[in-house]
């Protein structure tokens, strides 16, 4: 497995956050997690990179052990809720960061962020400065600054909860073409059911700081934790109703 | 506006002669007199000198505190001790700065009682002494706190706690994230304060006044001396100097506002 994750556990003043957190990722997958607000998804992404240290467990990235290595070394991307874009520069300077940091040289740089850029579908935004463009193109900025770095694990909190409904479906779409393109391997936190499903290769379900991975989407769809099942009936009582 | 015109038209005639009890009429004598002494120009160097000092070790110093310290900044104790120098009147300082660095001062004592010095002239001329470390003291420690809550109030408009947890993710190092992160967007935030801190600071008083030595002497100073001269025919050379520190600090802040109106346009 790429991503090994064995028996992590946090607690803040002796409650547990996340406990006997456990997932087996392979490459170029991505598991998408469902879970409510304050189940611990946050908490368990950031240990994973390295943001929050843990209380205890093992991570192994391609069978390398990562838990005690610093964030900046993992070449694991946690990508934020918000559309968090460094204020200072612009959308080109935004995507070019990651490479910057790693003092690759210019013309490179200059290649992959117009390459990006395009991939993105941002021609012609590169010189804005993040406040002069919309929710959803900043969450593609974002996306593609996180991208460009060729992260061996990407980690997405929640990305298109902030977007209105359009905007969320063609960020999902373009999620699917990038992670397809840059044979991405990541773990896609979301608390939208419909979003879980379409995004993931794998789907697991978190509640009060325990992850459940299901082996199949029928297993997910058919368990009554995951809300699933609810979900359906609703929409089909409602159509029973109007007609 | 209106006031502030008034009185530079008035201190602009009375450079050239127009008015003023002892003065013949229009001349440009008093403006050659005072290029010619050089005074103006001493006391400009060394209040842009002072100026610039403070403002670079205070905002240095801030930003410092701010970054290694910013949550322990918020504490109540902590956070009392950096607004209490806010409500110190420079003047109060100047005067506190005298009682602890005076050849006769608390530190003086302190080294004798220790035996560093075996008496008040082997104590180093902190205070009225030409390096004006008394000044650029005073100055930092009333302007670094303004600082330090300034940049804390920046750190969290901004969301750097995030942003520097981003630039990690992304595999900046510390320093990388502190000169490519931190440092930007604070200062991007602040640059037209600390500017504006800077002609400030060109324009004090009390705090020179007091803690300065003979020459040369902040512009300020050199002002109100000249203006309150014994011989009446040097007081226009008082308002040759205050016309002159006028245009320049008018022309600054107008650069400074314009180039910010640019910017956020």
């Amino acid at each position: 497995m790429f991503l090994e994750v064995h028996d992590i556990e946090k607690s803040y003043n002796k409650e547990a956050i996340v406990s006997e957190l456990n997932i087996n990722l392979e490459k170029h997958k991505t598991l998408s997690i469902l879970g409510r607000s304050g189940c611990g998804k946050t908490t368990m992404l950031k240990m994973i990179a390295g943001l929050t240290p843990i209380d205890q467990g093992v991570i192994k990235l391609d069978g390398v052990r990562v838990d005690e290595i610093e964030a900046s070394k993992r070449n694991i991307v946690y990508l934020y809720q918000e559309d968090l874009l460094f204020p200072h520069l612009s959308v080109f300077e935004n995507i070019a960061f990651g490479l910057r940091i790693k003092k690759i040289k210019d013309h490179i740089v200059d290649d992959r962020v117009i390459e990006m850029i395009e991939n993105l579908e941002l021609q012609g935004h590169g010189s804005k400065m993040p406040h002069q463009i919309s929710g959803g193109q900043r969450q593609r900025v974002a996306f593609g600054r996180a991208i460009i770095t060729n992260p061996a694990l990407l980690l997405l909190d929640e990305p298109f909860g902030s977007l209105d409904a359009g905007t969320r479906k063609n960020m999902q779409t373009l999620f699917l073409r990038l992670a397809k393109t840059f044979n991405i391997t990541s773990l896609f936190v979301t608390h939208d059911l419909k979003e879980a499903i379409l995004m993931g290769d794998e789907i697991a379900y978190m509640d009060k700081g325990k992850l459940k991975i299901y082996k199949d989407r029928s297993s997910f769809i058919n368990d009554p934790e995951t809300g699933v099942l609810a979900e359906t009936e609703f929409w089909k009582q409602l159509k029973t109703e109007q007609f | 506006m209106v006031p502030f015109a008034a009185a530079f038209g008035y201190s602009l005639l009375y450079s050239f002669g127009i008015i003023g009890v002892v003065n013949d009429g229009f001349t440009l004598e008093f403006w050659a007199e005072v290029f010619r002494s050089g005074a103006f120009l001493d006391a400009l160097i060394y209040s842009v000198t002072i100026a610039l000092i403070s403002v670079f070790i205070s905002v240095t110093a801030a930003l410092w505190f701010t970054l290694k310290f910013q949550k322990k900044l918020r504490g109540k104790i902590v956070s009392f001790m950096i607004y209490l120098p806010l409500a110190i009147p420079g003047i109060v300082a100047a005067f506190f700065t005298v009682q602890i660095l005076s050849k006769s001062g608390l530190f003086s004592r302190f080294s004798y009682l220790l035996g560093f010095t075996s008496g008040i002239t082997d104590f180093p001329d902190l205070i009225n002494d030409q390096y004006a470390i008394g000044i650029i003291l005073v100055l930092i420690s009333v302007v670094m706190p303004f600082f330090v809550l300034l940049f804390l109030n920046v750190y969290d408009n901004e969301r750097l706690d995030q942003l520097t947890e981003l630039a990690r993710s992304l595999g900046a190092s510390n320093s990388q994230t502190i000169w490519r992160v931190s440092l930007p967007v604070i200062l991007r935030k602040t640059w037209t304060l600390i500017a504006l801190y800077f002609i400030f600071l060109l324009g004090a008083y009390e705090v020179p006044l007091i803690l300065g030595q003979e020459s040369p002497q902040m512009l300020s100073v050199l002002i109100v001396r000249e203006l309150k001269q014994f011989d009446l025919t040097k007081i226009s050379e008082g308002y040759v100097v205050a016309v002159m520190y006028t245009i320049l600090v008018s022309i600054a802040t107008i650069l400074l506002f314009s180039k910010r109106s640019t910017e956020n346009g």
